[in-house]
């Protein structure tokens, strides 16, 4: 007699629970299905057709995701893309973390101007930092040719945007000092954080900085460490800024991201462009996906 | 013992000095573009660097407010270019330099944009955390899978949509992507879950509605995650260019960093101009991440505590 | 099972989600188009017209004086926005996708009859023609500007030839200047190359940049290694690239040869102005009568670098020192064609105003090229500026505008290829085999 009605009452529950919650979610899911999720369908539909800025093209099936495996330049966007973020992502946590690390303890004035410092870069924003980079790798009259050359380092000037090998790693520098801020406010407070009385314990006991640091501290910053592995992957898929204003994909550094944009509205002569351009986002989407999946799945088993 | 905390001084001495040599490389940047926007014509061209101006001049900033010009603001009837095809305005400010204009343009976006993301994850993300319902792990899924999406891979769908809702070149189409983006839901419900479903409970037992639960108690609850996805929200949508890029096409609607960014493409090479713009885009944020560095900082490990 | 069940559900909903928002767009559109019928007398009194910064056209001063005129005359209000050309195209194409493109555009056949024209954007302008009118435009400004089906896309109102330009102070001090003919403006391969060598004895590092950071200026490129050695850049009924003529490749393999020229992936046609202007490079390639009139525009001084270094245009070097062929330019304006007719007419009343009328003078004389035909509605244009200069100019070097290849089919999409081609062969790929496999790229978008 007391099971039937809780059992009807538990229906019952959720349906309320589940009205009450799409009440909630309904803001977020308008702009999260209307502008995320709804052109990504759009565009896995678009990437198999031979779509054109002015025609909607025909079904072509898995033509466009063929040919871009036999695209040499996108093949090698594909390899700079991941190149940014396997380089990126560890120096950016390797680096703050031992900045964090080193100031941690410092005084207030000292700490706060520290963290500020690192911080910058962030604020000052992405198209005001680019621009006075580019000012400073310039080939003929940039501040870093002057100063190798003055110091004796180098002979001739270095062309740093223009040479392929050499621009690539301009960029990621660039992305690096945007990348970091975030990070290293992150790790400073994670540190003041750990449990001081195991610190002082493992002291006592003869521990060196090192066995500390790996057995005790380590440990307690995971989830901050999880957190910036997250944030700083999304940075760094964040570059376009960078490839467009710098170099527009040239010296070998163009990424997909940069290709889809210049594929979409410059190579807008070549057949079937905008579904081409689908296609390499789709393969980006698919690529993302898996790596976000991937950090989930390392997050929940931590 | 003593061999240990005389290296660790000596390694200490020597962190101190890396991290300022550090701290002068971070810094430099912001020296070249502040006093690059004072240099005059000479400093800017010559061929060797010029460290410090030799002259302060206001040329630059004379130059760049020259350019282009725009009213301070404008204020369009809702949907008027929808119904009419042509966009109404109720309201056109003064005509000023049009720096001014991507400078309120660009505050105007971030504001709107951080504004709404914070409201609808804050509710979201209580609602994935707290509420049982039907297809919430997909839902969840969807959300960790689309979060380090680069709006590129949508481009094309999103300008042919935003053409459709006749937003195209206006702030908005630059806004509603922002807040579309799932990271702040993310956020949000990791904050959400700290609440204790008791306190809900009772709140519930007590005949307090939906509403009135999500303001009174879920709201305060979550308040400095609130503040963390704020900041994080204003910092992405102030330097997300690509947005502005594709979708702004008119001189009054650009924002600071796409104006910056056109000067760049059409006088390449006029850094003194460059810079000023430059220091115009980055002096008010920078103002205002030192005014409230505090919260900032507080705001971004907010984040990460729960995230 | 039951989850994958769940998935495809999830997916249905999300799909039908997805249908809502694809419907309630168009109804939207649909509902406002029968309302809107007999309304747009009143919309048409404004325009939209974006410009590339066609000489003095890209400064807004100089641009709202003239479309002041044109609304005092006409009531129609004209919008201005400014295009560059580092990403100007990309603008445009954006704006296409997004039903977002202007009435008005002004730039050059090659974009408004050889892109856009040829896709079915723009507006047929061949009833603007009468019989005076094709008598009074010059033949060669008029040609380009229609295409094989005699569709005219562009109404053409300025015209340049594209030359180069020389650091005379620079050329003085390395010894150089022997090698220039001044007068003429004219220099032979040999003397050229001996010039390039005499400043880099002098001066060292890069004295003029072979420029293929991206497609600005590319003119300049084009016309320095076409005329070394007298090659073609298409054939001559403008169907296909010849960029392999053996003349083209000995220009590229002596250039890339040559001490003090540097092929520059950092450089586009703008920077190399402004590294010209500098005085860090003695030679730019990218240069024409406004550039010469103000130089990087600076507004410090014409025909003077920024440390008051004389610059002096010249042709681009030949075989035996004749002339150059120049690359043209020819600007004007087209109209898009966006359904509207009222919006149309406006927009042709603007460009009879500006190309053919009392006013043309002024529009002509504030790009600081050259008007493209001898006559409007009754005002001579034969000289439509008092400056010593451009009328030197306008004697030296407009004759020698040559073929204007560049309403080829595939146009922009060869563009790409001429500038990777560049800069692969800059940092040394085989030469032969990178312009084979970029020419066929690019002869592919010439017949496609």
């Amino acid at each position: 007699m007391a099971k039937q009605p809780r059992s009807t009452m538990s229906r019952a529950l959720v349906r309320r629970e589940t009205i009450s919650g799409y009440m909630f979610l309904l803001p977020s899911l308008i702009f999260f299905l209307g502008f995320v999720i709804i052109p990504m369908f759009i565009c896995i539909y678009t990437s198999l057709t031979s779509a054109n800025m002015n025609d909607p093209g025909s079904f072509v099936g898995f033509q466009n995701f063929m040919d871009l495996f036999h695209d040499k330049t996108f093949m090698m966007s594909l390899k700079n893309t991941f190149l940014i973020v396997i380089v990126s992502v560890p120096t950016v946590c390797a680096f703050s973390l031992w900045v964090s690390s080193a100031i941690y303890k410092m005084k207030g004035p000292a700490l706060s101007a520290f963290r500020c410092i690192f911080y910058l870069p962030v604020v000052t924003g992405s198209v005001a930092v680019t621009v006075v980079w580019k000012w400073m790798f310039d080939n003929y009259t940039g501040l870093f040719n002057a100063v190798l050359k003055g110091s004796g380092v180098i002979k001739d000037n270095i062309n740093f945007l223009g040479t392929p090998g050499i621009a690539i790693w301009c960029i990621i520098l660039i992305l690096f000092t945007t990348s970091v801020g975030q990070p290293i406010v992150l790790y400073v407070s994670a540190l003041g954080n750990v449990d001081q009385s195991l610190v002082e314990a493992a002291e006592v006991d003869g521990a060196t900085n090192m066995q500390v640091f790996w057995k005790i501290k380590w440990p307690q910053i995971m989830p901050t460490t999880l957190y910036i592995l997250v944030i700083t992957t999304i940075n760094s898929f964040q570059c376009f800024a960078l490839i467009q204003l710098l170099t527009q994909g040239g010296s070998d550094t163009n990424t997909v991201m940069y290709y889809i944009y210049y594929t979409a509205f410059k190579l807008t002569e070549q057949a079937g462009h905008f579904g081409y351009a689908n296609a390499m986002g789709v393969i980006l989407a698919i690529f993302i996906g898996l790596l976000s999946a991937l950090q989930f799945r390392l997050a929940k088993e931590k | 013992m003593k061999i240990t905390s005389g290296r660790t001084k000596a390694y200490r001495i020597l962190s101190v000095v890396v991290l300022i040599v550090l701290a002068i490389l971070f810094l430099f940047p912001l020296y070249w573009i502040i006093t690059g926007a004072f240099k005059p014509a000479v400093d800017i061209y010559a061929t060797e660097p010029v460290w410090f101006p030799s002259e302060w001049t206001k040329a630059n900033f004379d130059k760049l407010f020259g350019m282009r010009s725009a009213p301070l603001w404008e204020l369009a009837v809702p949907f008027s270019r929808a119904i009419t095809g042509e966009t109404v305005y109720f309201s056109v400010g003064p005509t000023v330099p049009g720096a001014i204009r991507w400078l309120v343009n660009t505050v105007f976006m971030s504001v709107m944009a951080m504004i709404l993301t914070c409201l609808t994850a804050a509710m979201a993300g209580y609602a994935l955390a707290k509420k049982r319902f039907v297809g919430r792990t997909l839902l969840f899924s969807l959300i960790v899978c689309a979060m380090a999406l680069p709006k590129q891979v949508i481009l094309i769908p999103l300008i042919r949509e935003m053409s459709a809702l006749h937003l195209v070149n206006t702030l908005w189409a630059v806004i509603f992507p922002t807040v579309g983006w799932p990271f702040g839901v993310f956020l949000m419900k990791q904050f959400a879950e700290g609440i204790p479903g008791e306190i809900l409970e009772a709140a519930r037992v007590d005949g307090a509605g939906e509403i009135r639960t999500f303001t009174t108690i879920v709201l305060p609850m979550v308040k400095p995650g609130v503040g963390a996805l704020a900041i994080f929200t204003f910092i992405n949508s102030w330097n997300d260019y690509f947005m502005q890029l594709v979708m702004l096409s008119s001189n009054a609607n650009y924002t600071i960093s796409l104006g910056i960014a056109t000067m760049q493409a059409e006088t390449s090479v006029d850094m003194g101009l460059l810079m000023a713009g430059a220091a115009l885009a980055a002096a008010p944020i920078i103002i205002v991440f030192l005014i409230f560095q505090k919260y900032f900082t507080q705001g971004i490990t907010m984040g990460a505590v729960k995230g | 099972m039951k989850k994958f069940l769940a998935l495809v559900l999830s997916l249905a909903m999300v799909l039908s989600l997805a249908a809502c928002g694809g419907n309630k767009a168009p109804a939207e559109d649909t509902k406002p188009a029968e309302t809107d019928e007999p309304a747009p007398a009143e919309a048409t009194q404004s325009i939209d017209l974006w410009v590339y910064p066609v000489g003095g056209w890209g400064q807004e001063d100089n641009v709202k004086a003239l479309t002041d005129a044109f609304t005092a005359e006409t009531g129609i209000e004209v919008k201005v926005e400014y295009l560059a050309y580092a990403d100007g195209d990309d603008k445009v194409n954006t704006a296409i996708t997004g039903k977002n493109q202007p009435d008005l555009i002004m730039e050059g056949p090659e974009r408004l009859v050889a892109n856009w024209g040829a896709k079915g954007y723009m507006v047929d302008l061949s009833d603007m023609l009468d019989d005076t009118d094709k008598s009074e435009l010059i033949a060669a400004a008029l040609t380009p500007c229609i295409n094989a089906e005699g569709k005219m896309y562009e109404y053409p109102m300025c015209m340049t030839a594209h030359c180069m330009a020389v650091n005379l102070d620079a050329f003085k001090a390395a010894g150089a200047d022997q090698y220039l003919d001044l007068e003429n403006r004219t220099w032979s391969t040999e003397n050229f190359k001996k010039a390039v060598a005499a400043l880099y004895d002098h001066f060292g590092g890069t004295v003029a940049a072979v420029y293929c950071k991206g497609q600005g200026g590319d003119q300049g490129t084009r016309a320095l290694i076409n005329n070394m050695y007298g090659g073609a850049y298409t054939n001559a009924d403008h169907t296909a690239y010849t960029w392999d003529d053996p003349k083209n490749v000995q220009a590229i393999e002596e250039l890339l040869a040559m001490d003090g020229i540097a092929f520059d992936a950092s450089l586009e046609g703008g920077d190399e102005i402004a590294k010209f202007y500098q005085g860090v490079l003695k030679m730019a390639f990218c240069w024409n009568s406004a550039q010469q009139i103000n130089p990087n525009n600076a507004n410090t001084g014409e025909g003077k670098t920024v440390t008051g270094e004389e610059i002096v245009y010249m042709n681009f070097p030949t075989p035996d020192g004749s002339p150059a062929e120049l690359c043209g330019g020819i600007w004007g304006f087209g109209i898009f064609d966006k359904g509207d007719a009222a919006r149309i007419d406006a927009a042709k009343q603007f460009i009879k105003f500006m190309c053919d009328s009392a006013h043309t003078k002024d529009a002509v004389s504030t790009s600081t090229f050259f008007p493209a035909r001898t006559a409007a509605e009754g005002t001579d244009l034969s000289k439509v500026s008092d400056n010593v200069m451009l009328n030197e100019y306008a004697a030296l070097m407009v004759p020698n505008m040559g073929d204007y290849y560049n309403v080829i089919k595939g146009w922009a999409a060869q563009r790409t290829e001429w500038w990777n081609m560049l800069q692969e062969i800059g940092n040394g790929a085989d030469i032969n085999e990178t312009i084979a496999a970029r020419m066929a790229n690019a002869n592919a978008a010439a017949q496609g």
